[in-house]
């Protein structure tokens, strides 16, 4: 279905939303930073900059608690999270980028464990994506078969047109039903064109290739040479869209606490050190191949899609200017 | 009105880092050197390491030069091989981590060969990596540098910078929060600490973080909850700043790398600041034995003890 | 003579002391029959340079109102120069704890050596009546309660639990 939105019916229909009981989610500012956020109403929303982090945490939160127990004697309660009580919500201006990683979580959610936490999100969410007009140089969205016009994993997707609003389409069951629930916003299609898609600099990668010399290159001196640089910190997978590594601890008091499940990364030494005092990832070269490695050829393996969408985020924000678009593109040339 | 600064000097700056690494490399005086390479961006730089002197033309200089590289000579960087005397490239807030790390005894002066930067300042972190710097787009630190000339290298470019004036943010900035109640700063750091993610960026730059295991690493007993949730992050933010009291040399790797934006250098400024007062301590050219808070002297204030 | 008055707020009060001096005096003001709030509990250390600042951060953050940190005067530390290392730690740990926006009334460092029952039983008393009359310390116990949006589960409990503090 396609139709037209104006900026101010947006910004109604997110105040309509919100009214009505919805959460919804969009870009905001958080002292300063752009980060996605539930919006409290629609003047906060800030759709012009790509947020600092990935929509990804509207459903695998940065730290979240699954279970809680209690101590009364020799009497032990433990309390499950209910992930029925999760909102009903809308997340809004997701770009491209952002929006097609989750159905690449989506694969590793509901593989051989279903993560009720993250699939309950899932289901309650209704996507509302946004294409791109600008891009930086740290962008390669294109580099990986995306583009900043792709509507993957948007359920309802906006391409900004000339003289203001958005063309708008759905693609899905949830798309639909937001639409027509509200159908007096969305105007027929006005016909004016779209605002130009922004484009990446970034060549093409060739993902084949790419796959097929890290098959045979877990050992190779170039890793030495990329990672040396690298300061193990967790940056990069923490604002990537699709990095999804989690850590599970126990916090509180003998009497009291909670069981939590928090954001982890291959970057940091402590991730693989095992009880023993043995880490098989004892060096920073191990861990950052680790991380190309599961991006271009593991998840390839067992999913068969890419695990990077191109946001350029990990350029962005690596302390020590890290380039993975620069890596990948080298490797795809070996 | 321009208020670009003047970075003409880079140029020459770099061509003199080029010729010296490719003599010492070539003459074996050093075994490897730790400097700035162009990267893939427009206008952008990264660590590198070279140990052929063939390489030393990929070496440069520029305003997008904005890593401390001392964080790549401490133990906590076991990538890098420790073996024989390593150059590095440093500018003057760099080469005062340096000082403190032979200060704590984790470098000796003479495994080492500094290559010093005449410096007219570094980008912010805002800032994209091909602009231009000028008094909006430079480093906060660099607006109130003392240290544009490194003192005591092995070897610095004859270059001058042009001295440039520009308001302090980080005095201005500390003064208004004091000013603030406490109430009223409790709310200001809630949130700010409150977008941490704890991916621990701002602790692995900096020179000074190099334990073998963090103490906010720790669980047995856990002093700082490893979740990134408002308290533990509070927490983490309070022993970081602590543990650098009277050691942080100032270069504010931890404020430029911060993805979340948290202005974490006026923590480490502040408490400069008040052992300055206290103690008469600041960060210097100068190796010292002890820092502030691992000496005393008798008479040290103690108007706040009953 | 000592009767107990009832408080709408008791707050708690944790001490860490050093077990030469505080803690010797904290015993003799027991041994003498002194009174002194209820609000305290001792915690003891070798020497208050092995009082990590982190402790006080944790105690704040486990429930404690007020913070009492107390060893032996300068000059008589068991371990010679304990107290001269902590003196200087302290000074600039609350510096920054005052910066972060702690109130540093809840926050008292003493010396009080073995023979001093009397000024133990000053310190406990002025603190606990300062606290008191601040109120319980709300900050680190509302900052336990807060999550990322992103995890945060708006549930009855969570809103009785934060309502309970």
């Amino acid at each position: 279905m396609q139709t037209y939105l104006s900026e101010n019916n947006l910004k109604t229909l997110l105040d309509r939303l919100i009214a009505g009981g919805k959460r919804v989610i969009a870009p905001r500012l958080d002292a300063g930073t752009p980060l996605y956020g539930p919006l409290a109403d629609a003047a906060g929303v800030v759709l012009d900059q790509l947020p600092r982090r990935s929509a990804k945490e509207a459903f695998f939160p940065v730290c979240e608690d699954i279970m809680s127990y209690d101590k009364e004697g020799q009497q032990v309660t433990l309390t499950d999270v209910n992930p029925a009580s999760f909102p009903e919500t809308v997340l809004v201006g997701v770009r491209p980028c952002d929006a097609a990683a989750i159905p690449v979580l989506d694969a590793v959610f509901s593989w051989d464990y279903k993560d009720e936490f993250f699939l309950e999100r899932r289901k309650k969410t209704t996507i509302i994506g946004l294409a791109c007009t600008q891009a930086d140089d740290a962008c390669f969205c294109t580099a990986v078969g995306l583009s900043p016009a792709d509507p993957k994993g948007s359920d309802l997707f906006l391409t900004p047109v000339e003289g203001g609003g958005y063309a708008c389409e759905t693609f899905t069951e949830k798309g639909e039903t937001l639409v027509n629930g509200n159908r007096e916003l969305f105007a027929e299609p006005n016909g004016a064109p779209a605002l130009p898609p922004a484009e990446p600099q970034t060549e093409k990668f060739d993902l084949k290739k790419v796959k097929a010399w890290l098959d045979d290159h877990f050992e190779d001196p170039a890793w030495d040479g990329i990672a040396v640089r690298c300061v193990g910190c967790g940056a990069c997978a923490f604002l990537c869209p699709a990095c999804h590594c989690f850590d599970i601890v126990d916090e509180g008091t003998e009497k009291a606490g909670k069981r939590r499940k928090s954001w982890d990364a291959c970057g940091f030494w402590k991730f693989t050190h095992h009880a023993s005092g043995h880490n098989p990832r004892d060096l920073q070269p191990k861990r950052y191949r680790n991380r190309i490695m599961h991006k271009f050829k593991y998840y390839d393996d067992k999913f068969g899609q890419t695990l990077c969408t191109g946001c350029g985020r990990c350029i962005r924000f690596c302390p020590v200017g890290i380039d993975i678009a620069a890596i990948v593109s080298e490797i795809s040339k070996k | 009105m321009t208020n670009t600064i003047d970075t003409s000097i880079y140029a020459a700056v770099t061509e003199a880092i080029q010729g010296e690494v490719r003599r010492i490399l070539s003459e074996g005086s050093v075994s490897a050197v730790v400097g700035y390479a162009a990267a893939r961006r427009k206008g952008s730089a990264q660590p590198i390491v070279i140990t052929d002197a063939a390489r030393a033309e990929e070496l440069v200089f520029s305003a997008a030069c904005v890593n401390n590289l001392a964080v790549y000579l401490t133990k906590a960087k076991k990538e890098i091989p420790k073996t024989g005397k390593i150059g590095i490239v440093v500018k003057g807030c760099d080469l005062k981590a340096l000082v403190g790390l032979m200060g704590e005894s984790q470098l000796k002066r003479e495994d080492l060969y500094l290559i010093g930067v005449p410096c007219a300042g570094v980008l912010a972190s805002t800032a994209q990596p091909s602009q231009e710097l000028t008094g909006d787009t430079i480093a906060p630190k660099c607006r109130e540098c003392d240290a544009r000339l490194p003192a005591g290298c092995d070897f610095v470019p004859d270059q001058r910078p042009v001295s440039i004036e520009l308001a302090g943010k980080y005095s201005a900035e500390i003064a208004r929060l004091e000013a603030m109640t406490p109430a009223e700063r409790w709310a200001y750091w809630k949130e700010q600490f409150k977008k941490c993610i704890k991916c621990y960026a701002c602790r692995q730059v900096c020179p000074f973080c190099f334990c073998e295991q963090c103490l906010c690493d720790r669980n047995k007993p856990q002093m700082v909850e490893t979740t990134p949730r408002p308290a533990g992050n509070t927490a983490w933010h309070i022993v970081r700043a602590m543990h650098l009291a009277g050691r942080c040399a100032g270069c504010a790797e931890c404020e430029r790398v911060c993805p979340m934006d948290i202005p974490l250098n006026l923590l480490n400024r502040k408490m400069a600041k008040e052992l300055k007062e206290l103690y008469d301590y600041e960060a210097g050219f100068e190796v010292r034995e002890k820092g502030p808070l691992a000496m005393y002297d008798e008479k040290d204030d103690q108007s706040f003890i009953k | 003579m000592h009767h107990k008055e009832k408080h709408a707020f008791e707050p708690k009060i944790i001490a860490f002391v050093c077990t030469w001096c505080t803690y010797a005096g904290a015993d003799l003001a027991g041994t003498s029959r002194m009174q002194y709030p209820a609000n305290v509990r001792v915690l003891k250390f070798p020497c208050t340079g092995r009082i990590d600042p982190v402790f006080i951060l944790k105690a704040f953050q486990q429930g404690a109102d007020g913070v009492l940190v107390s060893g032996c005067h300068p000059g008589d530390c068991h371990y010679i120069a304990g107290n001269f290392h902590a003196r200087r730690r302290f000074a600039a740990f609350r510096k920054l704890l005052e910066f972060v926006g702690v109130d540093l009334g809840r926050l008292q460092f003493s010396w009080v050596s073995a023979a001093e029952g009397g000024k133990w039983v000053e310190m406990v008393t002025d603190l606990t009546e300062r606290v008191r009359g601040m109120g319980p310390m709300r900050e680190f116990k509302e900052l336990g309660l807060e999550e990322q949006w992103s995890g945060a589960i708006d549930t009855p409990e969570l809103r009785e639990a934060y309502d309970s503090i």
